[in-house]
């Protein structure tokens, strides 16, 4: 690829609200100041030059810029397409009126982590549900392709069926995507006040095979419980067949986003991903992003992440499974132990079961699988 | 639509070329994207209102080898399919 497809743009380190779980606050990613509505424009007509195709402006929290209209004029200007990640609580009828009339909007991705104010503002603050709630309404009046993110921590992993009722049947979203509060930024802090415990990733992912088969694959995760439990599936049934090793596993693979997208922090500073924010990799307006793409060392050398076995790895010593594993996720092994270039042991699946975990049931599983190959 | 037509490329669309010679062609307006391979790009270069279908397969033929009987027909069946889904319009000759 001669130039990356799409980029992430935290366009702001700013927010209205301190989520618990948030992955900023605490990160490689927190920077003094934003950049000023000139840098941004001026880089949006590189992004054109290259033929970049969208952007997907986060924070932060990306409403809390005052020029956030000028910013997604640049984009449409520019000949790109934009994606937004948001809270949600900012969002107001002009706004989104403003949003539908560019008619470039690919997505606009609400965070919203319960059923009802109790769990979604247990982390994120007090009236952020429902303020959430009406952001997400007004996207919906315009009708704007607007989606919904849950992220599961423990006060709203017994939360699941109610969630999926209000977001499916209620407000008749089309799907939400899942993931699960992971070891970055705030998160790190409030560990045990947040992230699942074994029995708790146990139920999650029952939970939601269970509800992936009553709404008919209209849940989605790349990572979190639902997508662990469909890896390791794959993994437990590779195994069982007999099969040397899986596609792709036994090595690296498991992140395949520099092959084709970018990240710049809210100071301009590019990155392979906004998780990784601390591995710099130059700065917009100064250095060329095809120069960056096509010749950073640092970012050929993350690529090239995927040739390095995981038989490498005291970590992965003894493990049967290690032929059918992808190794994870690189930001999180970044985060844990400081190191991109080591298996995730968040994404460990002899781990999970040497701490007690066990795997729904398998037809369950399979059901679910099905749904998610649609 | 004739040989004798000249078809233009909408202007907002964007070509993203990459090291293979394949492409993706990519509406901004609609987020509709097309993949292309070499020859198809090779047609795209040439919807610029100058040239007329009948010019583009002229060039083709004598671009490539082994350009096929039918490549009259895939050429008009290729740009009528860009006409459908907004990414090239006609330049028609006025008497």
């Amino acid at each position: 690829m001669r130039t990356p497809r799409s980029i992430d743009l935290e366009i702001t380190g700013r927010c209205n609200l301190r989520c618990k779980y948030c992955s900023h606050f605490t990160s490689g990613g927190d920077v003094e100041d934003d950049l000023p509505t000139g840098e941004w424009l001026e880089f949006f007509e590189e992004l054109r030059d290259c033929c970049v195709m969208e952007v997907c402006l986060q924070g932060g929290e990306p409403f809390v810029r005052e020029d956030l209209k000028e910013l997604i004029e640049g984009i449409a200007r520019n000949r790109l397409r934009f994606s937004i990640l948001t809270n949600g609580t900012l969002i107001t009828d002009e706004m989104a009126a403003f949003l539908a009339s560019t008619g470039r909007c690919n997505l606009i991705q609400v965070s919203i982590d319960g059923s009802m104010p109790i769990t979604h503002d247990s982390f994120r603050g007090e009236g952020s549900f429902h303020r959430a709630a009406d952001g997400l309404k007004l996207l919906l009046k315009h009708q704007l392709p607007a989606a919904v993110r849950v992220t599961i921590h423990r006060q709203n992993v017994r939360d699941l069926e109610e969630v999926s009722k209000l977001l499916l049947e209620d407000v008749g979203l089309p799907g939400f995507s899942t993931n699960s509060a992971g070891y970055f930024g705030l998160c790190r802090k409030n560990t045990q006040q947040v992230q699942l415990t074994v029995e708790e990733r146990c139920l999650a992912m029952e939970a939601l095979l269970k509800l992936t088969k009553k709404y008919q694959g209209r849940i989605s995760a790349m990572a979190g419980p639902l997508a662990e439990a469909r890896a390791w599936l794959d993994m437990e049934q590779a195994r069982r067949k007999g099969l040397k090793s899986a596609s792709d596993g036994g090595h690296l693979t498991s992140c395949g986003g520099p092959m084709t997208k970018l990240a710049v922090r809210a100071d301009g500073v590019i990155t392979p991903c906004a998780q990784l924010a601390g591995m710099e990799l130059g700065r917009i307006n100064r250095n060329a992003l095809t120069e960056v793409w096509r010749n950073n060392e640092e970012l050929n050398r993350f690529r090239n992440r995927s040739a390095i076995p995981l038989a490498f790895f005291d970590f992965c010593r003894d493990c049967e499974y290690v032929a059918f594993c992808r190794g994870g996720c690189p930001a999180v092994a970044d985060s844990i132990l400081g190191n991109a270039y080591h298996p995730s042991p968040d994404s460990c699946y002899k781990r999970f079961l040497e701490a007690g975990g066990v795997l729904p049931d398998e037809d369950l599983l399979a059901t679910s699988q099905a749904y998610s190959n649609c | 639509m004739s040989k004798a037509d000249r078809p233009i490329a909408n202007p907002l669309s964007v070509l993203r070329e990459e090291f293979d010679d394949w492409a993706l062609l990519f509406d901004p307006d609609t987020g509709s994207v097309v993949g292309l391979n070499p020859v198809s790009v090779f047609i795209w270069k040439r919807l610029d209102g100058n040239h007329t279908q009948g010019e583009i397969l002229t060039e083709l033929q004598d671009h490539f080898e082994r350009v096929p009987e039918e490549a009259e027909e895939h050429l008009m069946e290729f740009v009528q399919g860009l006409v459908e889904r907004g990414f090239v319009g006609f330049e028609f000759q006025t008497k």
